[in-house]
């Protein structure tokens, strides 16, 4: 490991802080975003941020399987679900998110909201002995959830619940980091396999979907009732 | 005592002097970044120039809110602009809590501004003053959100305590609530002084303006002194954003030379935002004007997240 | 080794039906591979009752009781579908459900698909059931809804891409819940020594440390534990992909789906529910299955009530069940976990089988419709009709069905336990959706005939169905003796001995 004296582990919490700080208000630019396209390059820059706290956090720690989460999401998240994403959006043709079912000042003052109640849950971890590594990352890991959970039932194109279910993961995975320090590795491995194929799987799913419906307004799936 | 009365009158005449140039600046940056040549920066001067050498025409219908407006607004802004620290951290006027002063007043401006449009009676007017009561119904509450949050941080709401107790602190902008809040008062910045993406200062079209359409029925020396309230209003919100985050080079006190070099420091500061909100305007397009109740609700939930987490951080 | 055999094989057979270059092929390969593994889990079911417990990799593999039983239900299901499945997909084939190009290109890669995906999807469930790392069974559990969700598009038709979206989108939610449910498990034995390796997931090693373990994280991973895995089982109110999923995979698929998918779901659950149990005492995690269980009772009383098609009705009676087997547990004790085993295996039996039976009459008569049907299966599929009828009423519980003892042992534990409320609500939820089921189930069986031709032979699907309905039957009576150890040793892992 290169040896940096001045990543201390003050200026280490102080990245860490602001780096989770940028997860934040991207997760509630996300919930204001009207283009996909937009979107996806929001979700690839939160990922991006994430892959830094990982990377910081595996310094100040000597955990060196961090590292590879971090490796991990940036490939994963950062390069490869976008650009599948957005050759979909391309090959789709499209290009706009319809009005949310809730509308977008109301859903970004609730996701204000959500955002409070994830730093209460999170008080409940927060153990004082320990490195306060964990409190900040932690009450934005559990907003990042609840957030991408109410954007998944807001949001009405297929294409933007993907990718709010992609940074509810992304919340686990700060989640993951700030209480246990990352999952072993073959756990790490499998999730990020998982996400990649999930990514895959529901991309296919949607494009299908735009060929049968000639949209991917999930409110058109209706005709399975009872 | 004397000195007080030295600093007003300095910071009176930088006020002045300095707004119709950063107008200016924005103005020709933004047409050389569309491969224009631009007005050059003096034109705003030479515009107020006109304007108070022509003759006005007044409506019949209006009433003494019309001429009264022009200069309530004017003094209002002047003296908020006296309140804020701009070249010292110690603010030359010092009102009943600095920062409900400056917003106060601006309000007050706004809100006279508002009436003048609605008084002349034209039909443009009144829409201008709608929309702009609607955009300022949610910017007022992200600004004052925004700026207590850096109260808080500095335990007061005395602007000259704020910018004291950046001073000396130059990494604290990274925290999260001075983030977040800086933020927030960026797009209050944006929506208050009427720029892309809420409002095109720029635009002939009568359905696009807001501002513009208020004061449509005002010339001669009376827009002179509302066109020069408008700029020394985006100076003072520039220079609060700048000073309250980043107070690099903001003097004690105006000294001498200290002054010197903290003017120095207030152009480069401006240069510099003047130059991001040149890049915002350009890139984006101007919002609908029902998307941009979306935008300010960003703005609000960002400074309401900023002071929150100044108690949970 | 043996577990190592039992993972590989599906693999191998996944991969020879994804390179096989004809539908004998893939049959053939499908078959032995699914014949195998239920010799490996019968196998491993020895050797567990033997032994006691399987460790193998360090800790990595695990098989204990409740291990050896879902395995083994999971591969006997296999193994029935797999047969079910040659003679169902030769008919589609022939009908033209599976695409109308005469060169049968699009129709072999269908069937490739689908011999491909379902072994690779048994795989998932098996490893789940040995998996030791609470993390690698999340990985596990994850794959399942992965590999399944192409099966439900199967058909290809509007309803089923509708289907997929929800079993997909709803799905992904609950595991995401799962997960976060496992990071918080795990963060309660953040105190445990060793607990950074990979060891400190294992279940067998919190298991053995619960008193140690942080009781308010314990509690909040048990309730998202329950709200995730509990959304893969179908529990009320996150149950609402399963009618479709149901109603629009193909049948062997559901019926592995039902029966197989269920039980790992559940033993996801049975897993946390025994850390849980232990580090809180049962009162809370028992509350809130309870809770959930007699919702999903309750809510499928209605929809099966008004059901007018079939495969529907099933997925409904599907979370009715998934609720029994959910209240089972909640009640705990030696006599709610052994009628939640005996029920488990009852149920895996029966289930599979009415989903058999479905798809013969589905695939003979063209309608998943009640009204389609008016009531001459018995005239037309004089054998299917007789073992539908007869899978039906052991699975709403009629005696000297296996199920009736199974539900008996239930409401005998809740009265037992001091639940009074919980038996009373579960005999009266069971009573409607009794009502219901055999009303409509009798309607399309019994009636006047119509003027449908009689079905053909097919000796693939209704040797199928007699193998389970000969072993429904049987097993009402007796059953076997190591079964009936294997199912007393699994409900004695809940207990704790």
């Amino acid at each position: 490991m290169l040896m940096r004296p001045f990543l201390t582990m003050q200026l280490g919490d102080r990245i860490i802080t602001l780096m989770a700080a940028l997860v934040l208000v991207l997760q509630i630019a996300m919930v204001a975003q009207r283009w996909i396209v937009t979107h996806i390059r929001i979700f690839a820059a939160q990922s991006f941020f994430l892959a830094i706290i990982a990377a910081t956090i595996a310094w100040l720690n000597h955990a060196p399987h961090i590292y590879i989460a971090a490796v991990l999401t940036l490939v994963v998240k950062v390069v490869l679900v976008p650009i599948l994403f957005e050759r979909l959006v391309d090959r789709m043709q499209i290009h706009k998110e319809i009005e949310p079912i809730v509308n977008v000042p109301l859903s970004v003052l609730i996701a204000g909201g959500l955002t409070l109640v994830g730093y209460v849950v999170a008080e409940s971890f927060y153990r004082p002995d320990e490195g306060g590594l964990g409190h900040n990352a932690l009450a934005v890991a559990i907003s990042l959830f609840l957030i991408g959970f109410f954007t998944m039932i807001n949001r009405r194109k297929a294409l933007t619940q993907v990718l709010a279910l992609l940074s509810l993961e992304n919340g686990l995975f700060l989640a993951a980091i700030s209480l246990t320090y990352g999952m072993p590795l073959i756990v790490e491995l499998g999730v990020f396999f998982d996400v990649l194929v999930a990514a895959m799987v529901l991309g296919i799913l949607v494009y299908r979907i735009r060929e049968s419906f000639e949209s991917i307004d999930v409110s058109r799936l209706r005709r399975l009732r009872g | 005592m004397i000195e007080r009365l030295i600093e007003n009158v300095a910071q009176l005449i930088l006020l002045l002097a300095l707004a119709p140039l950063v107008t200016g600046t924005i103005r020709t940056l933004k047409a050389r970044l569309q491969t224009r040549r631009g007005p050059g920066i003096f034109q705003p001067y030479r515009d107020l120039r006109k304007h108070f050498g022509k003759s006005m025409v007044i409506p019949e219908t209006a009433s003494w809110i019309f001429t009264a407006t022009p200069w309530i607004v004017f003094f209002s802004t002047v003296i908020a602009g006296l309140m804020i620290p701009m070249v010292a951290a110690d603010a030359p006027l010092g009102l009943f809590g600095g920062a409900l002063a400056v917003i106060f007043l601006l309000g007050l401006g706004r809100f006279f501004l508002a009436l003048g449009g609605l008084d002349s009676g034209s039909s443009f007017g009144g829409l201008g003053s709608s929309r702009e009561m609607t955009i300022s119904a949610l910017a007022e509450p992200a600004m004052m959100l925004a700026i207590f949050t850096v109260a808080i941080g500095a335990g007061s709401t005395g602007l000259t305590e704020i910018a004291g107790a950046a001073i000396g602190q130059n990494w604290r902008f990274l925290a999260p609530a001075q983030m977040l809040a800086f933020a927030a008062l960026a797009l209050v910045l944006i929506a208050e002084t009427g720029r892309i993406p809420v409002d095109n200062p720029a635009t002939h079209l009568e359905l696009t303006m807001i501002h513009e359409a208020m004061i449509l029925e005002y010339s001669g020396p009376y827009l002179a002194l509302i066109e020069w309230a408008a700029s020394i209003k985006q100076l003072v919100l520039m220079t609060l954003l700048i000073n309250c985050f980043w107070p690099f080079g903001l003097q004690p006190a105006w000294f001498g030379f200290g002054a010197l070099k903290g003017i120095a420091w207030l152009l480069a500061k401006l240069f510099l935002l003047s130059c991001s909100i040149v890049l915002l305007e350009t890139v984006n397009a101007k919002l609908r004007l029902f998307r941009v109740p979306e935008l300010l609700a960003v703005a609000f939930t960002l400074g309401a997240l900023a002071l929150v987490s100044t108690f949970l951080f | 080794m043996l577990i190592i055999a039992l993972l590989l094989i599906p693999i191998a057979a996944a991969a020879a039906s994804f390179l096989a270059r004809r539908r004998a092929g893939m049959e053939a390969v499908n078959l032995a591979g699914s014949a195998a593994v239920f010799l490996a889990a019968i196998a491993l079911a020895a050797q567990v009752l033997a032994r006691g417990t399987i460790s193998l990799g360090n800790g990595f593999f695990f098989a204990d009781s409740l291990s050896a039983l879902v395995i083994l239900l999971t591969a006997s299901v296999s193994l029935v579908c797999s047969t079910y499945s040659i003679g169902y997909l030769r008919d589609d084939q022939n009908s033209g459900a599976l695409g109308n190009e005469e060169g049968g290109d699009q129709q072999l890669k269908q069937l490739r698909m689908y011999y491909s995906l379902t072994p690779l999807f048994v795989f998932s469930m098996l490893f789940m059931a040995v998996a030791n790392n609470l993390g690698v069974m999340w990985v596990a559990i994850e794959a399942t809804t992965l590999a399944s969700i192409f099966l439900v598009t199967f058909y290809g038709k509007v309803t089923s891409l509708e289907a997929a979206w929800k079993y997909a989108i709803i799905g992904g939610v609950g595991l995401s819940m799962a997960l976060f449910g496992t990071i918080v498990a795990y963060y309660a034995g953040d105190s445990l020594a060793g607990s950074e390796a990979l060891s400190g997931w294992n279940w067998s090693v919190l298991a053995q440390h619960t008193a140690q373990l942080d009781k308010p994280s314990m509690r909040l991973a048990f309730a998202l534990i329950l709200l995730g895995y509990g959304t893969k089982a179908g529990l009320a109110p996150m149950h609402t992909w399963k009618p479709d999923a149901y109603s629009e995979a193909p049948v062997p698929s559901a019926a592995i789906l039902s029966s197989a998918m269920l039980n790992c779901a559940l033993y996801g659950l049975i897993r946390f529910y025994i850390l849980a149990s232990r580090c809180l005492g049962a009162e809370y995690p028992g509350r809130l299955l309870l809770l959930f269980g007699l919702l999903s009772m309750g809510i499928s009383v209605p929809f099966v009530l008004v059901q007018k098609n079939y495969r529907r009705l099933l997925a409904y009676h599907t979370i009715d069940h998934a609720g029994i087997m959910v209240t089972a547990l909640g009640i705990g004790g030696a006599l709610g976990s052994l009628g939640l085993m005996l029920h488990m295996t009852f149920h895996t039996i029966a289930k599979s089988l009415l989903f058999l039976c479905a798809g013969n009459v589905q695939q003979h008569f063209r309608t998943e419709l009640f009204s389609g049907i008016k009531g001459s299966v018995l005239r037309a599929m004089p054998l299917t009709g007789v073992i539908f009828l007869m899978a039906m009423l052991a699975i709403i519980g009629m005696p000297p069905f296996s199920l009736f003892q199974s539900e008996f042992l239930i409401v005998r534990a809740a009265f037992d336990g001091g639940h009074a409320l919980t038996g009373a609500l579960f005999v009266l939820f069971g009573t409607g959706v009794f009502a219901g089921a055999l009303l409509h189930v009798v309607g399309m069986i019994l009636g006047p005939p119509g003027d449908t031709p009689v079905a053909g032979r097919r000796p693939w699907r209704n040797g199928s169905l007699l193998v389970l309905a000969a072993a429904l039957v049987v097993i009402g009576f007796w059953v076997p003796a190591p079964l009936l150890q294997l199912i007393r040793g699994a409900a004695q892992v809940v207990t704790g001995q």
